[in-house]
């Protein structure tokens, strides 16, 4: 990046970040209790300071403000996972929950829920299990879909599609197994951030840390790689290595997500395009600002979820669903025409 | 630094060998052409440098060692590719898109600093390119493209340099342009190793040509010693006409006929041509692929009807450039007319050097068929190359105005 790409980006950043900033606010102020945005940096203010909230402040810590940065978090992931899923398949339509990733991790996590368990394996099983089920997928999903060293749309989608069910079919058998979890585990699969806590928080954030740091450090390998694995290896990169790396960040941030939330679809997939037709495909900026794009998205989905039907609440994977599946079908027919990445 | 490139007994393909036992050194300072039909493995000897093809034995070196031993960003400090390009779909700027090529020069946490933009602005400038800068890749064409990654690739600032058909995309001005640039990068100390398919271009601007063709190299030598009839009738299937570009006095082939696998029956019918000065060329290729059997004569072996007999490999008499027949070509010229069931006479100068071949065919009109008019322009014998015109016109010779009409004229004076 020259130095006029340096400051463009970082006006670009700081832009998506005071947008985040205003939606988390707002994702605060509404529900069943309207709070004030007064109310909602009081509250911050008095977290931080130790001074004694007011209800409606008590209220913003304990409740609203843990959902919304889960949301925010969960959003980022997401995002974070189909920038580096497309760069990685050099495809737009790869995205975590079309690719089948989401439901490896979500059979993952399924299976630690069902396990049960208390205090600290309780809080850390159902990530890490997710984890293994993400990456087990990612591998057996672009296994499936390549012949002969080539990775054709269509198989990934098939293979994807594929995967997927069968996950969801072995998710439904452990259900049925254990049958005195399954309203939680149904409610949990299908996408919500009801109950979020700080401590779920803090894990999400660390796991999008790590996932997020090491792709930012091989974004100059990510944006030579979309000229093809051959073409990137002549130009001095390690291919494999980075293929191994990046497909490991995207399973850490997946399972992160999933483990939460539950299966929240097309998010990873609208953000990072939607990012990349108005900044670009390099990934030194496309990948923050998708990311914090995908966390604006997703603040604002939990929010639409919680007031459309108030007091009933929506799982926010279906409000990004209807959102998103058109957007889908509209990237396939453009693909199809050959469009650019 | 400069380093040299060099293939030890290299066997060399995919699931198998596609080539094997190619020996061959591409020295700094040199361009070294690889030639050979499709299919032959050109492509995959040069991605044997960089992993894209599978080295089974022998060893493949840059500088002092074996290309395994060298990290991929080291050996991409040391070679530059320009692969065959294919059409992209990449939303980066051309600038972006050569700076790319900087990567092996960039620490991890560094970006480009001001040797890498001096880098990138000079293999804009070599290629010609800079005014291309900040378009999109993805709207450039196939030309553009090809330049761009040939910047790219100059921008590793390589000691070796592997070119897969430079030129395949590239209109003529940019194809001299982008050979001219190698060439000189080449007198600067790089070495070259390039793909080529147009055999002219191989010529002229390679120090060697290497011949690849059924899995192993052929041949080698500089291009005067490899471009000879008997290689490309063995590799390449082709009867050519070998000379000498009259630009840049380099190897030029002028490809006659496939020699293999024409798969033309022949008709059993003999046809003498009596021409010169390339008036007979067309008609000896014509009637060869359309399955006669064609005899010529005399020539000499600097007339361009000579040269392509030659390749041909046609039944000729051939004389001494520049010199009247003797009565020794003038009879030999008359038994192989003789023998011919049809005897095609061309309208071309005649003059002592050649009258004898009119003479040789005078009392047979009735088989022989006249292409073309005689002038009185042409005749340097003073009038006796007309006469003899005419005596044959006037016995009943049949004049075939249209050279597409000579299949079908032929026909008939042999079927009468």
């Amino acid at each position: 990046m020259g130095r006029t790409g340096t400051r463009r980006a970082a006006f670009v950043l700081l832009l998506l970040g005071g947008v985040l900033v205003a939606a988390c606010v707002a994702g605060a102020s509404f529900g069943a209790v309207p709070v004030s945005a007064a109310d909602v940096f009081g509250a911050l203010k008095g977290a931080l300071t130790g001074a004694s909230l007011t209800p409606s402040q008590a209220l913003v810590m304990d409740l609203r403000l843990p959902r919304v940065v889960l949301a925010a978090l969960v959003g980022a992931c997401l995002a974070a996972a189909g920038v580096l899923y497309q760069a990685l398949f050099r495809n737009a339509l790869a995205d975590p929950y079309i690719l089948g990733v989401s439901s490896g991790a979500g059979l993952g996590a399924a299976l630690a829920f069902a396990a049960g368990g208390t205090g600290a394996a309780a809080l850390w099983a159902p990530p890490l299990a997710a984890f293994a089920g993400a990456l087990a997928t990612i591998l057996l999903v672009a296994a499936l879909a390549t012949r002969r060293g080539v990775m054709e749309t269509l198989s990934l989608l098939l293979a994807g599609v594929a995967v997927s069910y069968t996950l969801a079919a072995m998710t439904s058998f452990v259900l049925v197994l254990r049958r005195e979890q399954m309203s939680r585990i149904v409610f949990w699969m299908m996408g919500g951030l009801q109950g979020a806590t700080w401590q779920q928080v803090w894990i999400v954030a660390g796991m999008l840390v790590v996932g997020l740091a090491v792709p930012l450090v091989y974004a100059r390998e990510l944006n030579i790689m979309l000229l093809g694995d051959e073409r990137a290896g002549e130009l001095g990169v390690n291919v494999e290595r980075v293929k191994r790396i990046i497909l490991a960040a995207a399973s850490l941030v997946v399972s992160a997500a999933v483990s939460v939330s539950g299966l929240i679809g097309f998010v990873g997939l609208m953000t990072p395009h939607a990012a990349r037709i108005v900044l670009g495909p390099d990934h030194r900026l496309l990948l923050p600002a998708s990311v914090i794009c995908g966390a604006i998205v997703m603040v604002l989905a939990d929010l639409v979820a919680r007031v459309v039907l108030a007091p009933v609440e929506l799982p926010v994977g279906i409000i990004t669903a209807l959102a998103g599946g058109p957007v889908f079908v509209w990237l396939l027919i453009r693909s199809n025409r050959g469009a650019a990445l | 630094m400069s380093a040299g490139l060099r293939y030890d007994a290299v066997s060399v393909g995919y699931d198998s060998a596609v080539v094997t036992d190619a020996t061959f050194e591409v020295r700094p300072g040199e361009i070294v052409g690889l030639i050979g039909p499709n299919g032959a493995g050109k492509t995959t000897l040069v991605r044997a440098v960089t992993g894209g093809a599978r080295v089974f034995g022998g060893s493949v070196t840059v500088g002092d060692r074996a290309v395994h031993a060298y990290s991929r960003l080291e050996l991409a400090r040391l070679v530059g590719v320009l692969p065959q390009t294919s059409p992209t779909s990449f939303a980066f700027t051309a600038k972006q898109f050569v700076e790319m090529g900087r990567h092996a020069h960039v620490s991890r946490f560094g970006d480009l600093g001001p040797l890498d933009h001096a880098a990138v602005d000079r293999a804009l400038a070599l290629t010609d390119t800079a005014s291309l800068a900040h378009r999109r890749v993805d709207e450039l064409s196939g030309g553009d493209l090809q330049r761009l990654t040939l910047a790219q690739a100059l921008a590793q600032e390589p000691s070796v340099l592997l070119l897969d058909e430079p030129t395949s995309h590239l209109d003529l001005n940019h194809r001299l342009q982008v050979l001219d640039v190698v060439r000189s990068l080449a007198d600067g100390g790089l070495a070259v190793l390039a793909v080529f398919h147009d055999l002219d271009m191989a010529a002229r601007y390679s120090d060697r040509l290497v011949v690849v063709s059924g899995g192993g190299v052929r041949a080698q030598g500089t291009p005067e010693q490899v471009l000879t009839r008997e290689t490309l009738a063995g590799v390449f299937g082709v009867a050519a006409v070998i000379g000498t570009d009259p630009v840049t006095g380099s190897v030029q082939v002028l490809p006659v006929v496939r020699s293999q696998g024409t798969g033309v029956a022949s008709r059993g019918v003999r046809v003498h041509v009596v021409s010169g000065s390339g008036t007979g060329a067309a008609i000896m290729r014509r009637l060869v692929l359309d399955g006669f059997e064609v005899s010529v004569g005399a020539l000499s072996s600097v007339d361009t009807d000579g040269a392509v007999a030659g390749a041909l490999g046609l039944p000729m008499r051939e004389i001494a450039p520049y010199a009247a027949m003797s009565v020794e070509d003038e009879s030999s010229t008359r038994a192989l007319a003789a023998v011919a069931d049809v005897v095609v006479a061309v309208a071309t100068p005649y003059g002592p050097e050649n009258l004898g071949n009119l003479r040789a065919i005078t009392g047979r009109a009735a088989s022989t068929v006249l292409v073309g008019t005689m002038t009185p322009d042409m005749d340097f014998s003073r009038g006796e190359a007309t006469a003899l015109w005419n005596a044959l016109s006037d016995a009943g010779a049949r004049t075939c105005a249209d050279p597409r009409d000579l299949v079908r004229t032929i026909e008939e004076v042999h079927a009468s």
